[in-house]
Parts: structure tokens; C-alpha cells; sequence
């Protein structure tokens, strides 16, 4: 059993999902599901759609150099059976996935980290520049200028029922 | 898979952009694909009669047409046989123009479902001719070939295709 990635999102493919397209010059392109044979058939490029890995790859969203992304990888040559080795190796991949996981959120924490700050020095400049516009509630009624004018309008008269009868 | 990674959980990585090529490796996409865009804008469906054929063994024949499905009752799919007739043929080959073959589809547009059920479609409508006992006419095969067709006991045109997918 081989977990493929799909083509255009590179997400895992589990066996007996998703749909395989074969290139005449026996090119393989694996989908995870109709959505990314969909955007293939568009001749979509994947780097340029936002929602796939390889778009956030390229873009810095997500990390992309890390040692723990060396153990997921396609290997070509099987590995000889050894019942202690694939007892270490299924303790290892928890260890490892954890490792992964913590990177990720430290990645994203770096990434997001000058967020904050910056939404308040906008609020801070917004509030400086457009602080005129506002004006308090008392000045507001003080001074009659400020506010639109009450215009008085006349509801028409409903029409009687004889008139409209003529008509 | 992961089986000789234990011991090398804290090794240095080396960059991953080159790992994660196949994926990325579409720059080129739009220029490469223009031929099977448009063979997959259609429906596609059966190899039923009057179906255009490319033949893609040595066995002289170019292009026939499928005059009777041996299975299906709408047609046939990738790895069924099919009664055709040899449209365009070169010259000096095994059959000629005119003759009534018989053929196994060896790659069809139209999906079909694997036995993990994902499923598998190609470029286009390719056949391999065979004789009645299903014994392949020429003595090579060119292009990808399902490897369905093993269950179907072509292990012959196994044998002589360049690629199995």
C-alpha cells in the first residue's frame, strides 16, 4: 500500500480515492478528488490557486525547510522486513509528527508575529487624521448647522371612494 | 516506508524545495497539456460502433474502427476485446486496409473504476491487435497499458508494453 499525493494539492491520496489520469508519454497525474481533476482539466496552474499546498509553499505561508519532512518521502527501493524496525518506526512517526506540529505553530506564530502591532499603529494613524469628522453629541446639539434640517412633508390625501370610481 | 528513519529524526535536513518538485513542476503545465485539454472537455464514453481506433503495435495498421463489442451490452471498456475493421494500414505490414481484426483496448479516455476503486482514464482510444485465440499480432506495443490487463490474461501485451500504469 502506497499513499500517493495528489497532482494539483498535494494532499494524500488513501487507496481508492480519487481518479488517475495517464499522459500518453505515460505520465502519471494522480487527484485526490473531482475538484482537482476539475482545476487540472482548466489547466489550472496549482501555484496560483490559493487554496493548494503548493501555492502556500510558494508564497511563505507555510514551512518549507524542515528535517521532519525528510522521513515522508517517496522511496523507491523497499525496505527489507524487520519486525523491530517497524516497531521503532511506528513509535517514531508519533514523536515525529509531534515535532511537526510544535514547528509549524512556532512557524506560524513568527509569521503572524508583527500582525497585531500594525493593525494598531493603522488605528492609531486612522484615528489622528479623521479624528475631525466626528463630533461630540453636545456640540451637535448646541449648534443646529451641524445637523440636517427637519423637513416637514405632506402625506397625500387618500382618495374617496366615488373618485376613484369615475376614473 | 519510513522504515530507516528512526535513527535519523534529528539529522539535518536538507531543503525540502527539492523534494517537493513533482508537485511544483507545472510552470510548463498550460504549454504541455493543449492535446488532452481538449480530449477532456468532452464526455467521454464507450468504444462502440463506428469508434476510431489508433493502433499502437507493430502489426502494420494504423487506425480501425470498432464494428462489434465482444463485451458490454453499450459497449466496451479499457481491456475488452473488440471486432474492428483496419481503415488505414501501411504498406508491407501483417494486415491490410479492408481487413475484419480483432483488437484489445489497451487505453481508453473514458474512466474506468480499478479494483482499490479509484479510477483510471488515458489520452485517448488505443488498440492491440490480436487473433481470435488473443494472441497479439505484431511483436511490440507502444505507449502505457493498464496493468488490468493482466487479469484479463494478456500477459502477452504486458510483456512487450514500454509503460504499465
Amino acid at each position: 500500500m502506497r499513499l500517493e499525493k495528489c497532482w494539483f494539492c498535494s494532499s494524500t491520496i488513501y487507496p481508492g480515492h480519487g481518479i488517475q489520469f495517464v499522459r500518453n508519454d505515460a505520465k502519471i497525474f494522480r487527484f485526490c478528488r473531482s475538484k482537482c481533476h476539475k482545476n487540472f482539466k482548466m489547466k489550472r496552474n496549482p501555484r496560483k490557486v490559493k487554496w493548494t499546498k503548493a501555492y502556500r509553499r510558494l508564497h511563505g505561508k507555510d514551512m518549507t525547510q524542515d528535517s521532519t519532512f525528510e522521513f515522508e518521502r517517496k522511496r523507491n527501493r523497499p525496505e527489507r522486513y524487520d519486525r523491530n524496525l517497524a516497531e521503532n518506526t511506528l513509535k517514531a512517526i508519533k514523536k515525529i509528527d509531534k515535532v511537526r506540529v510544535d514547528r509549524e505553530a512556532r512557524h506560524h506564530a513568527m509569521r503572524m508575529k508583527g500582525k497585531k502591532a500594525m493593525e494598531r499603529k493603522e488605528a492609531a494613524k486612522e484615528l489622528e487624521q479623521s479624528i475631525h469628522m466626528v463630533k461630540a453629541p453636545a456640540a451637535l446639539q448646541q449648534e443646529a448647522s451641524l445637523t440636517l434640517p427637519k423637513i416637514k412633508v405632506k402625506v397625500s390625501q387618500e382618495q374617496s371612494q366615488e373618485n376613484r370610481m369615475e376614473e | 516506508m519510513a522504515a530507516s528513519s528512526a535513527s535519523k529524526l534529528f539529522r539535518a535536513g536538507r531543503s525540502l524545495l527539492g523534494g517537493l518538485k513533482d508537485p511544483n513542476g507545472s510552470i510548463g503545465m498550460s504549454k504541455d497539456l493543449p492535446r488532452s485539454y481538449l480530449f477532456s472537455q468532452q464526455q467521454r464514453t464507450f468504444i462502440q460502433m463506428r469508434t476510431n481506433l489508433k493502433v499502437v503495435d507493430n502489426s502494420g495498421a494504423k487506425r480501425v474502427m470498432c464494428i462489434q463489442a465482444l463485451k458490454g451490452k453499450r459497449g466496451a471498456r479499457l481491456g475488452d476485446m473488440i471486432v474492428a475493421s483496419v481503415k488505414e494500414a501501411q504498406p508491407g505490414g501483417k494486415v491490410k486496409k479492408g481487413q475484419v481484426v480483432y483488437g484489445v483496448v489497451v487505453r481508453a479516455a473514458m474512466q474506468r473504476g480499478r479494483s482499490d476503486g479509484s479510477e483510471i482514464k488515458f489520452d485517448d482510444n488505443a488498440v492491440v491487435l490480436v487473433n481470435k485465440q488473443g494472441e497479439p499480432i505484431g511483436t511490440r506495443v507502444f505507449g502505457p497499458v493498464p496493468h488490468e490487463l493482466r487479469k484479463k490474461k494478456h500477459v502477452k501485451i504486458l510483456s512487450l508494453a514500454e509503460h504499465i500504469a
